[in-house]
């Protein structure tokens, strides 16, 4: 998938031009995200699963629950690994095979914003320390693109680590074994929501669709957890963005977030 | 003959056997002739065909089209047609044979993002369709917006005798420039007219298989305050 | 196959399967066509608990340009499962299974997608399984051929998937996950319902002869019904009620 889709410089234009009379192509706000519905339990047999669909994109996370060795140097916590992938039903230019690094880095920065968010408590994801942890694992699919992909991801994955089952195991001759049908919630401390903005000349725009994601000049994704508190951030795209801009968006992040932080409440 | 009630199928139905000639989207398969996409059925005059309601455009001979200027060669500019195939321009087209142009007149006739009403002279599949600009109400298209709809719902679009794009482009004040490959252009010199229209548009793609469609546009295009 | 020792009564005396069904009676399907914005056609189906969504591309340009052909547009099938569809986690990365799977697909639709009329094209068909419960390739070649049909694709027939077996020594249809681990043969078919063709066939496990015609039988039975869900998908999309004639 290509991150820069071909726009032409007529489209750039009109797209600016109302821009300038204070106008999104699509009618919202500049502040304003489009719609955005999660079911949750869409897949039954995962520990965890929830389909979000922001405007025309959507995303499927799923979450596998499953006993793992710890990391050497992390031997009493639980691991949490997060990832993303474009499937090719998404968009005609989805390609196959190994990701690529427009896909690569929608899958990083999705992992990042979950993790660094401390969303869960890994220490309470133990089951024998040094020797067996609980590994969490949220893989989102997106099935449809219409723009901003980190967004939709970050929502999913929200949604899907917050209501999903933790099955309980029990160590037996050192090794870990479930017992079917007994589950815990999760230790969830926070629900991170990331709020992702394009720049596009002077004006700055909260969740791109993918025509405004084509002709933009850069582009900023910021975490923010339960708190207002900022958790991960990310710019992209190749022009820059000024001070004043940073402080702007870091404000509309939390403003536009604790709006979307109530939708994925509402959805467990 | 007796004319057969149209009939809905997919793919793999058997719409009719006996002596009728396969046509459109229809093989014969043994005594039966069957549908090969999904469609309504028609048979007519000793033939079976179906009409598509699936699917993207495949260019035929003397389709009126929009396509939008993608690339040139020294020979040729590349159209956009909405098609799994481009639709090819030769320069002889525009400045006339013998001619061996420059990029530098190729550009100033025809640029990329420039829009074309054309016709098909040639769909032969083996290489990419022949497109024309010359005739009348062929050209350049200097203004307006391109919208995009299926190419199956152009017959919804226009209506009865034109009945449902006059409505259009009169409660609008608008044009409406429809190709059949799917691709129209709508322009106007009322900002807000030009969105209604698209709207209605959008709209009757969306339904064109509701029967009061027509009411709904009428309900759309009345509404919504100037 | 897996023919592993199990707690689970695979058939009991009344001729009651594990998940409730009889011997010839297939699990749940429901399809739904045209579900994705951007694929030019779509489908997601539900047989038993496999939940499998399918996007098809197409008549499109292919690259590399070599791989395209002059006199006919070429069938492209991948068959993907989403590394939370199965009990424990499956890296993304395509499996030596999958390849398998997706080549055999493509081999059960070839027969009946029309592409001369398309050369120097391609048509991708995207299978997704987001959830599985055995007998997933014939659930997706189901679910492609619906998509197929959504995207316009010609077609001389849809295919329908069903897969027989064998269990507790006795024949049985629409294989699920549990009698894939614990059974005694599994027997997935693709049909071409009007034609009358089987175009996807394989067989993992043992039969007599007798019991491998009686699964053919059975089978091509399944894949009947299979193919009333398939219409029904196409009808309710494209043939809703209030349509104008």
């Amino acid at each position: 998938m290509s991150d820069g889709l071909v726009i032409d410089q007529l489209k750039k234009n009109q797209i600016l031009d109302l821009l300038k009379e204070g106008k999104r192509v699509d009618g919202r706000q500049f502040d304003e995200p489009r719609k955005l519905t999660i079911d949750i339990g869409v897949i039954p047999k995962a520990e965890g699963s929830a389909r979000a669909r922001l405007g025309d994109t959507e995303v499927v996370a799923g979450v596998k629950v499953q006993p793992e060795r710890p990391f050497p140097d992390t031997g009493d916590k639980g691991m949490l690994i997060c990832t993303a992938e474009i499937l090719p039903i998404a968009h005609p230019s989805a390609e196959t095979g190994p990701p690529q690094p427009p896909v690569v880095e929608l899958a990083r920065v999705t992992d990042r914003g979950i993790r660094e968010s401390g969303m869960l408590d890994m220490k309470q994801l133990v089951l024998e320390k040094d020797k067996s942890v609980i590994g969490v694992f949220c893989d989102n699919a997106v099935t449809d693109h219409d723009g901003n992909l980190f967004d939709a991801c970050s929502y999913a994955s929200t949604a899907a680590i917050n209501a999903c089952k933790i099955p309980k195991y029990e160590m037996q001759d050192d090794a870990p074994v479930k017992i079917e049908g007994e589950f815990t919630e999760p230790p969830i401390t926070t629900l991170p929501v990331s709020v992702t903005m394009a720049k596009i000349g002077d004006f700055i725009v909260v969740d791109p669709t993918i025509e405004e994601w084509g002709i933009m000049d850069a582009r900023i994704t910021i975490t923010t957890n339960s708190d207002g508190n900022v958790v991960a951030l990310q710019k992209g795209g190749s022009d820059g963005f000024t001070q004043e801009e940073l402080i702007k968006c870091s404000e509309m992040s939390i403003k536009v977030g604790s709006k979307i932080r109530e939708i994925i409440k509402q959805s467990k | 003959m007796s004319k057969e009630r149209k009939r809905h199928v997919i793919p793999g139905e058997v719409i009719t056997s006996g002596p009728y000639r396969a046509e459109q989207n229809t093989i014969q398969v043994g005594d039966n002739i069957v549908s090969t996409i999904v469609g309504l059925s028609d048979v007519h005059d000793g033939s079976v065909r179906v009409i598509p309601l699936t699917g993207g455009y495949v260019p035929k001979d003397d389709d009126l089209v929009i396509g939008k200027i993608v690339s040139h060669s020294s020979l040729s500019w590349t159209a956009d047609i909405n098609s799994c195939y481009v639709g090819m321009l030769p320069a002889s087209d525009v400045f006339g044979r013998d001619y061996s142009s420059s990029s530098d007149d190729m550009n100033s006739k025809l640029t990329k993002g420039d829009l074309i009403a054309a016709r098909i002279v040639n769909a032969d599949m083996t290489r990419d369709p022949l497109i024309t600009i010359s005739g009348r109400e062929l050209g350049k298209i200097d203004s307006g917006e391109l919208v995009k709809i299926s190419p199956n719902k152009v017959p919804r679009l226009i209506g009865k005798r034109g009945s449902m794009i006059q409505l259009i482009e009169s409660s609008t004040n608008s044009q409406v420039t429809i190709g059949q490959n799917g691709l129209l252009v709508v322009s106007s010199e009322d900002p807000n007219g030009l969105l209604k229209a698209i709207q209605a548009i959008e709209l009757i793609e969306e339904q064109a298989h509701v029967a009061n469609l027509t009411d709904q546009v009428n309900e759309m295009l009345e509404s919504k305050s100037e | 196959m897996g023919g592993r020792d199990t707690d689970i009564v695979l058939l009991d005396e009344n001729g009651i399967r594990c998940d409730g069904r009889k011997v010839n009676e297939t699990r749940k399907v429901t399809i739904k066509a045209g579900v994705l914005k951007n694929a030019n056609g779509s489908a997601y189906i539900e047989f038993g608990d496999n939940k499998i969504l399918v996007g098809v591309y197409g008549p499109r340009d292919v690259h590399p340009k070599h791989m395209s052909d002059t006199d006919t547009g070429i069938l492209r099938c991948r068959y993907h499962m989403a590394p939370f569809s199965v009990g424990e986690r499956k890296n993304p990365a395509p499996s030596r299974r999958e390849v398998e799977i997706s080549k055999v697909i493509k081999e059960a639709l070839e027969p009946a997608v029309m592409l001369k009329e398309f050369p120097r094209t391609a048509v991708d068909v995207f299978m997704e399984v987001l959830q599985a419960d055995g007998g997933t390739r014939c659930a997706a070649l189901t679910g492609a051929s619906v998509a197929l049909a959504d995207a316009g694709i010609p077609m001389r027939d849809l295919v329908a998937g069903c897969a027989a077996g064998k269990a507790a020594d006795a024949v049985i249809l629409d294989v699920n996950n549990e009698e894939d681990q614990a059974g005694q043969a599994d027997l997935p078919i693709g049909y071409m319902p009007n034609l009358k063709k089987i175009t996807l066939l394989q067989l993992d496990g043992v039969l007599t002869p007798e019991e491998y015609k009686q699964c053919i039988e059975i089978g091509i039975d399944g894949c009947n019904q299979v193919y009333e869900i398939q219409k029904k998908a196409l009808q309710d999309k494209f043939f809703a009620s209030g349509e104008k004639q």
